[in-house]
């Protein structure tokens, strides 16, 4: 008896860590019913798609939405009121500095439409996000939150009371922007924590970490679902504690973005399996510079890149964050 | 209103036509898959709009502006052929399994992508790639893909990546001690499921269906 008593409460813990509270599952989900009968009949349809439904799920990109086009509905073909309920449901959906990174990186989109003198105006901007939701919100059946254009693809699965990011696509260009006299940088501590990482790692250990070759783009980007490379680099285990805290701050960039609750399940995962994850860089270390950099642990493959696309590779940065255990769900939706 | 001061530093890519695809490099990323039975290479290729001729002059042979089956299929043999591999120090031929060629719309856009799947049948403990196809014009991605039971060495590179080379070796297709710790604590969780714990929690003695269960 004792024995299976304490079975059940391990699993218990097991689980607990990797729920969110009932209540936090119940607001997302009465925020995406509310999206949802906000839309007509005709804005629903295209909206929502089925589960299973394989060509939707994998149908995100890097490249803005009038080269490679999206499904569900435009954020500039809603209502004001349509497109408040749309961001009410993604902010329930993410943490507050994931929101947040979100609309930077939306925001720098508007500011490269309006950098260019209007020449980008049919190209790029806030407008030209869109959103879609595979299967029927609900706390217990599965379900997934898809929203993104240029340069952001969100992919949320909701699997009961888990929430799941994986895979998901942030960048920026520009890197930098103001607005109303504000410095605006959308994946800046992406950079500066990582540089600080780097920066932070002796001189054996840096040996390890920086690869001795170029790394010209992702290698993982969109397209690149269910792979995984040899890692490469320095392992969390050759790290001090002091690294590995900062190593694991900076993976909280990308598992941070989801809402607090989920987040903190995945942190603990990551935090777990810190000792086997690698941290590779490539290029030089000085801040300001352009370096690629690849996180990758039983779990996790993230990777920033500076892309020598049409100017300077610090203004145009490319990210991707995945884990190959759990891409959309799939490990908790088999649960 | 919002007023968006956009500095300097926006000025690089002001031009629509410059937004996230390729401009000035043809991008040739190799994916290894190591196998008990051979090699399989996954190449992507894709040409910025600004080198697109040179690539174009490389597919279209006869210069009509179109890129025909034999066209794509000459092509796809001229990657093979200039994509060296040899397991333990011997050439390993590379045959073409798979090719998937994108408009030339998609191109000219700088969006579209070559993809090649090339097999070799030899197997061994050492590797070396080397890329020789288009070399001026091109930036390279080349890396071994994880297995079940795979164990590479050092993976040792030229700077640009045109080069590869590694050990490897199979051992027993093991799962890692994490997805074995994984599927254990499903296994578990699905005995727990299982088993009638609901009953547990009724109060002995009082004609429960835990009393008349044991």
């Amino acid at each position: 008896m004792k024995k299976i008593s304490f079975l059940a409460s391990v699993l218990a813990c097991g689980l607990a860590q990797a729920q969110i509270p009932a209540s936090v599952a119940s607001t997302i989900v009465a925020k995406a019913n509310g999206f949802l009968s906000s839309l007509d009949e005709g804005q629903r349809s295209k909206v929502l798609f089925d589960f299973n439904d394989a060509a939707q799920r994998v149908k995100w990109s890097n490249l803005p939405t009038t080269m490679v086009a999206r499904s569900g509905v435009k954020m500039g073909d809603l209502t004001e009121a349509q497109r408040k309920a749309a961001m009410d449901l993604l902010a329930a959906m993410l943490s507050k500095r994931g929101y947040e990174k979100t609309l930077a990186i939306m925001g720098g989109d508007e500011a490269l439409k309006t950098a260019g003198g209007g020449r980008g105006a049919t190209m790029f901007g806030r407008d030209l996000y869109y959103i879609s939701i595979m299967g029927k919100p609900s706390v217990s059946d599965p379900w997934m939150l898809q929203f993104g254009g240029h340069h952001l693809a969100l992919n949320i699965t909701m699997a009961g009371r888990e929430g799941i990011l994986t895979p998901s696509h942030t960048a920026a260009q520009p890197a930098k922007y103001t607005v109303e006299g504000k410095t605006v940088r959308p994946l800046g501590a992406e950079n500066d924590k990582a540089f600080a990482l780097i920066n932070a790692l002796d001189e054996a250990q840096r040996k390890q970490a920086i690869l001795n070759y170029k790394v010209a783009d992702l290698v993982l980007g969109p397209g690149q679902d269910g792979k995984t490379i040899q890692p490469e680099g320095i392992k969390g285990g050759a790290m001090n504690a002091n690294q590995q805290a900062m190593l694991l701050d900076l993976a909280g960039e990308w598992a941070g973005i989801i809402n607090e609750q989920a987040a903190a399940s995945r942190m603990a995962e990551l935090k777990r399996n810190l000792a086997e994850t690698w941290f590779a860089w490539s290029g030089p270390t000085t801040n300001g510079t352009p370096a690629y950099y690849r996180i990758q642990g039983p779990t996790v493959v993230i990777e920033y890149a500076p892309q020598p696309l049409g100017g300077d590779p610090t203004m145009h940065i490319h990210t991707m964050y995945r884990d190959p255990t759990n891409d959309y769900g799939k490990k908790s939706v088999s649960r | 209103m919002k007023r968006v001061a956009a500095g300097a530093l926006l000025a690089m890519s002001l031009a629509p036509g410059a937004a996230g695809h390729r401009l000035d490099e043809y991008l040739q990323a190799t994916l290894i898959a190591v196998s008990r039975g051979g090699v399989e290479l996954e190449i992507r290729l894709t040409p910025g709009v600004a080198v697109l001729p040179v690539v174009m002059a490389a597919i279209d042979r006869d210069r009509d502006g179109r890129i025909s089956v034999e066209e794509e299929r000459d092509y796809a043999g001229r990657v093979a052929r200039e994509v060296e591999l040899r397991v333990d120090g011997k050439p390993a031929a590379l045959s073409l399994i798979e090719s998937q060629f994108p408009s030339l719309e998609e191109m000219r856009e700088g969006l579209g992508t070559i993809r090649l799947k090339l097999r070799a049948e030899r197997t061994g403990r050492e590797l070396r790639l080397e890329n020789r196809h288009l070399p001026q014009i091109s930036a390279y991605l080349v890396n071994c893909l994880s297995a079940d039971g795979l164990a590479v060495g050092r993976q040792e590179r030229d700077q640009a990546q045109r080069s590869i080379r590694f050990e490897y070796s199979f051992g027993k297709s093991e799962a890692p001690f994490w997805l074995a710790a994984l599927g254990m604590l499903v296994v578990a969780r699905i005995a727990a499921c299982s088993y009638p714990w609901k009953l547990r929690t009724l109060p002995y003695g009082r004609g429960s269906d835990w009393s008349r269960a044991r």
